[in-house]
């Protein structure tokens, strides 16, 4: 079933915590809201599962406009955050609490209920408490009583944060193979950008309770619209500057480095203040693109897959450098003059909507 | 120079490390002779005959006699009743304040934990003042509505368990709270989620949810009723369990009926060790539904039934301190009869209580002070063993604590009568005849709250501040002395002086162990009011109550706290 947002807004005393969001979500697809605490994620997802009522908008699932009903009658199904499992009942109680309210006969219940304890690895699971179980256990038990009820959308809540890394990034996996499986819509709240990159056919970027972009995990990262995007999504480097000229086959911007030449974003105009984006992985160190900065080192870092660079070119401007495959490096000394170069096509002209900073 | 320390070190720590064990076994000694032993001591009695020999004979006794089985119950049928009276007050009120927003909401929850701090000898003196034959109401029923008979509001097991349930709903309420604010708001959206409607998730989320919690309550109010024998004695109702163990152990003639009043106060002791247990099994859940990250918002009432709201609550805090204001009318008023109100006042009572007669007062605030010197002194390192360390015996340290808040004072009061009345070898007197048996009777009841106190004030001084202060080189003592302790001596002190308010309250076990020249406030109302000098019992109980007020303002001063956790 696909939901369709329409300007709608959410506010909490003088606080706008959902500002005009309009989003379309096709059914089926892993739809992710995205971005740091407060920006509204959360909000936008109890708006959805009808825990708020919006100020103003309209919320339609399918051809049925739901905004002013109850959650239960909007066939949802909804992870939270903490999962709240009740703690007083068994894995099967939890699971079936939904169904039982729903007046079926007791086989459907224990066929519904096996079904799902078999969707989630749990079978045999059935009668411990939720405090006898794991993190990621309990974790399958909530989306297992989200997924008993058919829903026709499915509503995860940062269902991952309370996990141990490893497993996260398992449950993470079984999560997406469960949804694609199902075919169910799904409607996923997380601040982890590499989670949401990894998990999502499409991503929504918020900040204080606005929709800033909603693109494929890949689009987002390489051609994010807005430094903010930019910043949140990945590392990156910022270059402060003002744009000399717009064309479809790249833009020029002049910085504290000089005139660099990059790809320019909606928005930017000549004349006007913008940023440069670029990341540290598509610098390199010696001659390579057709842009070339002189600078020196600062400082090394070793993460393992790749080797960072601290460098400061002119101006003061610091700039990361990242060498993969560290293996076949000799490293460089601080203090030593390098060369770091960088393709215009990888290099963003943003309007900077985060600040002069 | 690095070797010297090192050899220095193990020195000095072997050379202290036998304090910490002569202090941990004087709590355990301590312990051991003033309350294992006493119980222990109870059930051996009720199991034992006059030379010594093992015999159930006892409970057959008690179990043949047709008095004794009615006794118990409407002992049980009352303390039933109560527990359903209180839960159904304490329930709504709590829903009430947590859940719904209306005007003088935060009047109202500070207004509510009122009666459980009153002295309840005095809130039974209160109502037959105002409820009584001749009381203020029954006056104006009279007066107003030419009523011929009056109407017999108190006097009985409907009296007993009205007085009661309006002392003791605080409990579940208190209790209800705390659970109610701790549930996760995700757990009843989740119900919501799946489509429970709102009274069935009130009945299948909520209010399991709260269980725990309210089982605690419903026991101490349960065991409190069970075992309260001044109430129903004032209220002229004697066929009750409570009552008989007191008339029973008194009388000191018919050896069979001590052994039945021995009996008795053995149920009693089984009575808090049930409560006891069920506490324990309820720690694991309590734990699991603190786990929350926000809480459910309250909902605004619509004015009308915040009109509704207002007038119950009002009603209900009426009802609870007609009592207050019935024995301050007793306490100044001459000649006081037949009338809604004195016609002339007098401080001739008050006179007679504090100037002619002062030994009430003195030896109450003696024997109270007494006692919470006994309860800083041992139950302060107690909180810090619970808290900090894991020594053996830590889990049985931890559960004598709860054991007895949950043990009633006429059954300690029993209890010691039996144990310390031989006079231990090498002495011609036992224990019960002096009065040090008062003041630690009084520390072992009031021993709890000190503990729990000073438990919870030390939780807040994190482990780390400690160690902190160890990292720059102060010894354990020095950084106990300069971290610690500035930080928990607001805990110290609220606790303590909880436990010295209500040892001045304490009218059960002293009113067993109480001899001539003894006698405290507690033990002046009871004997002044069964002699039929009410106005200076009334006086006395307007002492108790100007000492509670002024401790429960101190109290919210010190530590700007509620009293939540006291109780169960």
């Amino acid at each position: 079933m696909n939901i369709a947002l329409r300007a709608v807004s959410k506010k909490f005393g003088a606080t706008a915590a959902v500002d005009h969001a309009t989003l379309d979500i096709a059914d089926g697809e892993l739809f992710t809201l995205l971005g740091p605490s407060g920006c509204g994620k959360t909000t936008l997802l109890r708006l959805m599962a009808g825990f708020y009522r919006p100020d103003g908008g309209e919320i339609w699932f399918g051809g049925r406009r739901v905004d002013d009903l109850a959650p239960h009658v909007r066939n949802i199904g909804m992870v939270f955050q903490n999962y709240a499992l009740w703690p007083h009942m068994t894995v099967a109680a939890n699971i079936t609490y939904g169904l039982k309210l729903r007046k079926l006969s007791t086989t459907e219940i224990a066929r519904r209920l096996a079904e799902g304890l078999r969707k989630v690895n749990l079978a045999g699971l059935a009668e411990r408490y939720p405090g006898q179980l794991s993190g990621g256990q309990q974790q399958r038990v909530a989306l297992a009583r989200a997924l008993v009820l058919n829903p026709d959308i499915l509503l995860l809540d940062e269902p991952l944060s309370n996990l141990d890394a490893k497993i996260r990034l398992q449950v993470r996996a079984e999560i997406r193979t469960l949804q694609k499986d199902l075919g169910i819509t799904t409607v996923y709240v997380t601040h982890d950008q590499e989670e949401a990159l990894s998990l999502s056919d499409r991503v929504a970027v918020m900040r204080d309770g606005v929709i800033l972009q909603t693109a494929p995990p890949r689009e987002l990262y390489e051609r994010p619209r807005s430094r903010f995007v930019a910043d949140f999504v990945g590392v990156n480097n910022f270059v402060p500057g003002v744009c000399r000229d717009v064309a479809a086959d790249g833009a020029t911007i002049d910085t504290a480095l000089g005139v660099v030449r990059g790809v320019a974003a909606d928005g930017v105009t000549p004349g006007g203040r913008c940023v440069l984006a670029v990341r540290p992985e598509n610098l390199v160190v010696g001659n390579g693109g057709d842009n070339i900065v002189e600078a020196r080192v600062i400082l090394a870092s070793y993460l393992g897959h790749a080797l960072r660079y601290d460098v400061e070119a002119a101006a003061g401007v610091r700039l990361k450098v990242d060498v993969r495959d560290p293996l076949h490096h000799q490293p460089l000394a601080a203090g030593q003059r390098v060369r770091i170069g960088f393709g215009s096509s990888a290099a963003l002209v943003l309007t900077d909507d985060v600040g002069a900073s | 120079m690095t070797s010297a320390r090192a050899e220095a070190r193990p020195r000095a720590g072997a050379g202290g490390a036998w304090w910490p064990a002569l202090g941990i076994a004087a709590i355990w000694i301590f312990l051991g002779v003033f309350l294992v032993y006493p119980l222990a001591r109870i059930f051996y009695d009720a199991f034992s005959d006059d030379a010594g020999r093992l015999t159930v004979r006892h409970f057959v006794d008690f179990a043949t006699d047709g008095f004794y089985r009615r006794s118990l119950w409407n002992s049980l049928v009352l303390g039933l009743g109560t527990v359903a009276a209180t839960s159904v007050l304490g329930f709504a009120i709590a829903m009430l304040l947590v859940r719904y927003d209306f005007v003088g909401r935060s009047l109202f929850s500070n207004l509510t934990l009122i009666p459980i701090v009153a002295p309840p000898l005095v809130g039974v003196l209160g109502f037959t003042f105002i409820l009584g034959r001749a009381g203020t109401v029954n006056v104006l029923l009279m007066d107003w509505f030419d009523l011929l008979t009056p109407i017999n509001f108190v006097y009985g097991v409907h009296g007993v368990l009205l007085v009661e349930t309006l002392h003791l709903f605080p409990m579940i309420t208190l209790n209800v709270v705390d659970a109610l604010a701790k549930i996760d708001p995700a757990l009843e959206e989740a119900a919501e989620s799946v489509g429970a409607p709102g009274w069935w998730k009130l009945a299948t989320i909520t209010l399991p949810l709260t269980t725990p919690g309210y089982v605690a309550g419903a026991l101490l109010v349960f065991i409190w009723t069970f075992s309260d024998f001044a109430t129903p004695l004032v209220l002229g109702v004697h066929d009750l369990l409570a009552a008989q163990a007191y008339l029973n152990i008194v009388q000191f003639v018919d050896r069979r009926l001590f052994r039945m009043g021995i009996v008795i106060s053995a149920f009693m002791v089984l009575l808090a060790v049930l409560f006891l247990i069920a506490a324990r099994r309820y720690v694991a859940i309590k734990d699991y539904s603190s786990l929350s990250y926000s809480r459910v918002a309250r909902r605004r009432l619509s004015p009308a039934r915040q009109v509704l709201a207002i007038l119950f609550l009002s009603l209900v805090m009426l009802a609870s301190f007609i009592p207050y204001v019935g024995v301050l009318l007793a306490s100044v008023g001459r000649g006081w009869s037949m009338t809604p109100v004195p016609l002339h006042y007098t401080l001739q009572f008050f006179e007679r209580v504090i100037v002619e007669t002062p030994k009430y007062v003195v030896n109450s605030f003696l024997y109270s002070i007494v006692a919470v010197g006994i309860c800083i002194v041992v139950g302060v390192p107690i909180a810090w063993l619970l808290a900090r360390t894991h020594v053996p015996g830590r889990d049985v340290l931890d559960g004598l604590n709860t054991l007895i808040l949950a043990v009633p004072g006429t059954a300690i009061g029993i209890a010691y009568i039996r144990a310390f009345h031989e006079p231990p070898p090498g002495f011609d007197r036992g224990l019960t005849s002096f009065w040090i048996i008062l003041p630690l009777v009084l520390a072992i009841r009031r021993l709890p709250y000190t503990v729990r106190g000073s438990y919870a004030s030390l939780l807040l001084v994190h482990r780390s501040m400690e160690e902190a202060a160890a990292s720059v080189g102060a010894g354990r003592l020095r950084s106990f002395r300069d971290v610690t302790l500035p930080l928990m001596w607001r805990g110290i002190l609220v606790g303590s002086l909880f436990s010295f308010m209500t040892s001045l309250q304490e009218a059960s076990a002293v009113l067993f162990l109480s001899l001539g020249g003894w006698e405290t406030i507690t033990v002046g109302i009871f004997s002044f009011y069964i002699a039929g000098s009410a106005s200076e019992a009334a006086a006395l109980g307007v002492i108790l109550l100007v000492v509670a007020a002024v401790t429960v303002l101190v109290i919210n001063r010190v530590a700007g706290t509620r009293m939540g956790g006291m109780f169960g």
